[in-house]
């Protein structure tokens, strides 16, 4: 039964969400600008495992208290299909985007049983020169650098426990309001520890569905949630009054974190919605056989 | 907290040698067994209970009392649990430690933490020569772990030291970090003259030098982000133990340039 709250309709379906791999990083800088900076690229182009190889954003900033080198400090995240293919991404992403960027540092952000490489491959930028300092149990690397030396540790934790795909899908009919409710709902979001939004912004304008009638395009457009195929198509889920829809996809290192970011998500747009012109709420799924997680939203509102 | 205390019944009439006794040794022996295990060097045996009085339970907690420089390799194979030692110790007092913690409230011998691979030592008067330093035939000194001296301590320091952490309070002597492989040695006081020759990684800290030796060389005035996760690592470890932070620039000198010259000794800039 789907029902209203705050005269918007909430309907009785599920987020469907998959297991995957997750680790996080911590980067540090002289300020917090050049820390976001450096995270800001080494999260870019990590939108969807499908076509970006990994999922990443900015998780959270840290203060320096909370950070190894006492400098401020931002913690990102980054997700893959599994461990083998979370390594090249974290390798790739740290040796191209924190090493090169002035005054980075490079730490373990997840404390787990398993871990994955962090420095072991980007030290050898170092050609020999490079030295180790292990305190307790984490080794850091340091690694001559033009500015002076590029720190980075050599493991991360890594979690295989993590969830990916959290989502939820906001109707409107005004398209000004409706962004403005998605870019509150993921600011929402975003007080939310372990977890990312990892598209622009944190929202996606282009909800997919799997496969397409093209050979070799793995997902496209979901055309039941387009509005201008309303009436056109004989599956359109959208009613007269949609004008548009915009979905905020949500990867967690927990499922209870994902759980946790949805319920902050419908309370945001549930909270300021309906007058901007938000209409419905909605989540995608695949009929509940492809992923291993459901969020239903009745659940978590 | 549960465990057994010896008392020291009189002055030692030859060495005592405690190597690889640990609360979780005399735990798992009958009371009978314990009171003699052997403890002497001479040929006709030492047995504890005829060196210490003993009180007390086993548990995770030795408690040595009354000690002399006369009892040797305290803590050595110590894995876990507490030895807590009144009074000084000989030489090779935590030797080959791999966790847990020794605490002597008193004066250490010669080789403390010698081939120590973990845990915590803590002294709180001084130490000898060959602090976390290598024993003969051996390849390394210290290996791990961390020790804390809070007077000071003799020559050639971290001798052969390859990882692990030393926080001296006090002075060094001379020689600290002679053939240093690696690891950090935390000087307070300052170190004595002709630290780290043929040292070929490593850091050394503290606010002076006596003298250097010539294969050390100056690399500049650096805001060096490594010395501020040391500094926040043993903040965290050591609490109020922990050397006061360096300066945001330290002078780093490199060597020992007569091998490959990857060690370093950090001084507050000028």
């Amino acid at each position: 039964m789907s029902k209203t709250v705050n005269g918007i309709l909430i309907d009785d379906t599920f987020a469907e969400a998959f297991g995957m791999s997750g680790t996080g990083i911590i980067i540090t800088a002289d300020s917090m600008k050049w820390a976001k900076i450096a995270a800001t690229v080494a999260t870019g182009f990590g939108t969807s495992v499908i076509g970006a190889g990994a999922e990443c954003g900015i998780d959270k900033e840290l203060s320096e208290d909370e950070t190894p080198d006492g400098r401020p400090g931002v913690r990102i995240l980054i997700f893959g299909f599994s461990p083998d293919a979370l390594l090249p991404q974290v390798r790739n992403r740290i040796g191209q985007c924190v090493l090169t960027s002035p005054g980075s540092a490079c730490y373990a952000g997840l404390k787990a049983e398993k871990t994955m490489p962090l420095g072991k491959g980007t030290r050898l930028f170092g050609d020999g020169y490079q030295t180790a300092k292990k305190l307790g149990d984490s080794r850091y690397w340091r690694v001559p650098v033009m500015d002076g030396e590029f720190i980075i540790e050599e493991d991360t934790g890594i979690t295989t426990d993590a969830v990916g795909g959290g989502n939820m899908l906001i109707l409107g009919r005004d398209r000004k309001g409706l962004l403005e409710t998605a870019e509150h709902a993921v600011e929402e979001i975003a007080k939310i520890d372990d977890v990312i939004t990892p598209f622009p912004g944190g929202i996606v304008r282009s909800g997919s569905k799997v496969g397409a009638k093209y050979a070799g395009m793995h997902a496209s457009s979901n055309d039941a949630f387009c509005p201008t195929l309303r009436g056109t198509i004989k599956h359109s889920e959208l009613s007269p009054d949609t004008l548009a829809v915009l979905e905020i996809v949500i990867d967690g290192l927990t499922s209870k974190a994902v759980a946790d970011a949805m319920r902050a998500g419908l309370k945001a747009v549930t909270d300021v919605g309906a007058s901007r012109g938000v209409t419905r709420i909605t989540a995608g799924n695949y009929g509940g056989k492809l992923g291993q997680h459901h969020y239903h939203l009745k659940d978590l509102i | 907290m549960s465990g057994l205390t010896l008392r020291l019944k009189a002055p030692a009439t030859e060495r005592i040698n405690l190597a690889g006794i640990t609360p979780a040794k005399l735990a798992a022996l009958s009371p009978y067994d314990l009171a003699r295990l052997d403890v002497g060097i001479e040929k006709g045996g030492l047995a504890l209970g005829d060196a210490f009085e003993i009180s007390g339970t086993a548990g995770d907690t030795l408690t040595i009392e009354g000690a002399t420089s006369a009892i040797v390799f305290v803590g050595d194979e110590l894995d876990g649990g507490t030895i807590r030692v009144v009074g000084n110790v000989g030489s090779f007092a935590g030797r080959k430690m791999s966790g847990g913690k020794l605490e002597i409230r008193g004066n250490a011998g010669d080789f403390l933490s010698s081939g120590s691979t973990g845990g915590m030592i803590f002294v709180s008067g001084n130490a000898g020569d060959n602090l976390g330093g290598v024993a003969t035939g051996e390849r390394f000194g210290m290996l791990g772990g961390t020790t804390v001296v809070e007077g000071s301590v003799g020559a050639r320091a971290g001798d052969k030291m390859r990882r692990g952490v030393v926080v001296v309070k006090g002075k060094t002597g001379p020689g600290t970090g002679s053939r240093m492989i690696g690891g950090t040695i935390w000087a307070e006081g300052g170190f004595g003259a002709e630290p780290g020759l043929m040292m070929r990684r490593g850091t050394l800290i503290g606010p002076s030098v006596e003298s250097l030796l010539p294969t050390f060389v100056d690399c500049g005035k650096h805001d060096l982000v490594i010395v501020r996760i040391i500094s926040r690592y043993l903040k965290s470890t050591l609490g109020a133990l922990a050397p006061k932070p360096m300066p945001l620039f330290v002078q780093k000198i490199g060597g020992d340039t007569a091998t490959i010259g990857r060690g370093e000794i950090l001084l507050p800039s000028a």
